[in-house]
């Protein structure tokens, strides 16, 4: 197939479609809009079933309702609407049922305002409902790469019947870029959908549910949750290095389009002599600790840099990484603001600077 | 103006409004700022620029305001935070504005018949044969890849807009994957989408860079030579 140039919002919907996707329900919310306004097109041509419900809870529990019977089901939302969602993500992680969910992500708290921004880091990484659950959570730095994380996404869904998150700031869903989708879609075989609700004519009725009044059982449903985070954390870490080597002083973490904006960084400071390298995770959850841990260890490297769009809510997770073996630094901006390559710079430069001038005073103390 | 710009004839309007719709995300905004600065560029008379987008919530032509000041291109754009929002404001100064005929009037339409509806409301505003009232097609966007699809948007684009299209502009691109290829392969539907229609191509767009090392013969066609204006946070300004 030609390469066609698409908005990030359009991609994804087309992606769903390709994933075999056949239920979107939906509440419109700027900056992701654009997915329903695809889906309204594509969805019947595929003999599927779109609906605008009459909020973001209906949403929840409409796409709570259709993955019982097995489809592939898909939403997207922006940040306050996807905050409206979190009740029924929580049972569907109870009920092990799967689904995708897009959060193009916009400012906040509250009703914030509509320009990028990665502030909605701990509501998808830590759990944003009650109970003890996690989502999957995949963040595309591309329009390509959300193609290609949303298809996964549905695999994912399917493998850990648990809701996965596709985690975009607002940059992801606006901007346009060349993207190319396969001919056929292929994925790896997933055992057979025998918990769905398909009708009982020859079989014992199926209940699907997260109520569970006897806590031995509910204690149960919890282990059995557990351990399918558990071997997430061993089968689908994703990350990507760049300019990531030996004379690295500074190893920038970002994620998303952030981390775009690092490797312009990256670049310019180049030839200016600075070594500095970039580690993108792409699973937020299960995070990438180990990985981030042996590039952020490096002989050379002095100190990290956490670069976001919010306040600095991943900071926790390089850390908890780091484990205190280098100092972590964060810059960001946040409402809506992008930080612009020169910011970044300026942070890069202090650091080194600060690191020669002093040497290692932590380690010479002791 | 750039030398490249030198090898092409660029785009004459004897029209004070120029009018600039096509389907969402088809390069309108990134046309209509570029017409402002060649137009604007030439001097001949005052230009001012109205951003109509009314569905986009991120590169927006009121983005390029600045620029275009520097260059004497007034822009009307809602004030304050307003021009950050995602409501459908349409200030007053553009109706006064197509109405006066006064110096040139770029208007920046939003995407679709969803984005042409706007002009339903300032219709009676127009008088006949003071206005270019111009499609933009890129052939590399999924619901414009073919004549078909490409007619089917135009006439959902008339019919919301309650007017008449006067031309095409050819703007197919894949932005920094764009070959010459991919420009020609373009041209050659709008071509076709004119003659369905009897339209005339207006002007051939492509980035100021592509348009430096096109052989000029192979288009016969004035060219609006493109400076991105509405850039990612990473791309550098060229």
């Amino acid at each position: 197939m030609a390469r066609i140039l698409m908005k990030g919002n359009e991609a994804i919907a087309e992606a769903a479609i390709r994933a075999g996707a056949t239920n979107y329900f939906c509440y419109p919310i700027t900056p992701q809009s654009e997915v329903a306004e695809y889906l309204v097109k594509r969805m019947p041509e595929v003999g599927g079933v779109f609906l605008q419900a009459e909020s973001e809870i209906a949403v929840a529990n409409m796409i709570l309702g259709a993955s019982c019977t097995g489809k592939r089901v898909f939403t997207s939302s922006s940040s306050p609407g996807i905050s409206l969602m979190q009740e029924g993500l929580s049972y569907m992680a109870g009920s092990q049922l799967p689904c995708v969910v897009l959060n193009i992500v916009r400012g906040g708290p509250g009703l914030g305002g509509i320009l990028p921004a990665q502030s909605d880091y701990f509501q998808a990484v830590k759990g944003g409902g009650h109970g003890d659950y996690r989502l999957l959570v995949l963040a595309p730095s591309t329009i390509q790469e959300a193609v290609d994380l949303t298809m996964l996404a549905f695999h994912l869904a399917d493998k850990y019947r648990n809701p996965v998150m596709i985690l975009g700031d607002g940059m992801i869903g606006q901007m346009m870029e060349p993207v190319e989708f396969p001919d056929s879609y292929s994925e790896p075989e997933l055992p057979p959908k025998d918990w769905a609700a398909t009708g009982a004519s020859d079989r014992d009725p199926l209940i699907i549910r997260s109520l569970f009044l006897d806590p031995t059982t509910l204690e149960e449903n919890s282990i059995i949750l557990h351990k399918k985070y558990e071997q997430a954390k061993k089968e689908e870490i994703r990350f990507e290095n760049y300019k990531v080597k030996p004379s690295n002083k500074v190893l920038i973490v970002s994620y998303g389009t952030m981390a775009r904006i690092c490797q312009t960084v990256i670049d310019d400071l180049e030839p200016e002599g600075y070594s500095v390298g970039l580690f993108r995770p792409i699973s937020l959850f299960p995070y990438p600790e180990v990985a981030l841990r042996k590039e952020a260890t490096r002989k050379n490297i002095e100190s990290v840099l956490v670069v976001e769009m919010s306040m600095g809510q991943m900071v926790e997770d390089v850390e908890k990484a780091v484990a205190g073996a280098r100092p972590v630094n964060f810059f960001g901006r946040t409402g809506g603001i992008v930080p612009t390559p020169e910011e970044v710079k300026d942070q890069i430069k202090k650091l080194i600077k600060k690191k020669s001038r002093r040497g290692r005073p932590a380690k010479k103390r002791k | 103006m750039t030398s490249s710009e030198n090898r092409f004839r660029t785009p004459v309007f004897d029209r004070e409004v120029v009018v600039i719709v096509g389907g969402f995300g088809s390069g309108k905004s990134e046309v209509s700022v570029n017409l402002a600065r060649v137009l604007a560029q030439q001097g001949d008379k005052p230009v001012s620029i109205g951003d109509l987008d009314i569905i986009n919530p991120y590169f927006r032509s009121r983005e390029a305001a600045e620029v275009l000041a520097d260059l004497g291109v007034k822009s009307l754009v809602p004030p304050g935070s307003l021009a950050e929002a995602d409501l459908p404001i349409i200030i007053p100064e553009i109706k006064s504005a197509i109405q006066k005929r006064d110096g040139l009037l770029i208007l920046d339409v939003g995407g679709d018949d969803l984005g042409a509806r706007v002009l339903s409301s300032l219709r009676d505003a127009f008088s006949a044969d003071s206005y270019e009232f111009l499609m933009v097609l890129n052939l590399r966007r999924p619901f414009t890849s073919t004549v078909e699809g490409s007619l089917s948007v135009i006439g959902e684009i008339e019919d919301a807009a309650g007017l008449k299209l006067t031309g095409i502009i050819s703007n197919t691109h894949l932005m920094d994957d764009t070959t010459d290829e991919i420009i020609l392969e373009g041209l050659e539907v709008s071509r076709e989408v004119a003659a369905r229609t009897g339209l005339p191509i207006k002007f051939v767009s492509m980035e100021t860079s592509i348009a430096g090392r096109f052989d000029p013969r192979k288009i016969n066609l004035p060219v609006l030579t493109l400076n991105r204006e509405l850039l990612k946070p990473w791309e550098q300004r060229r």
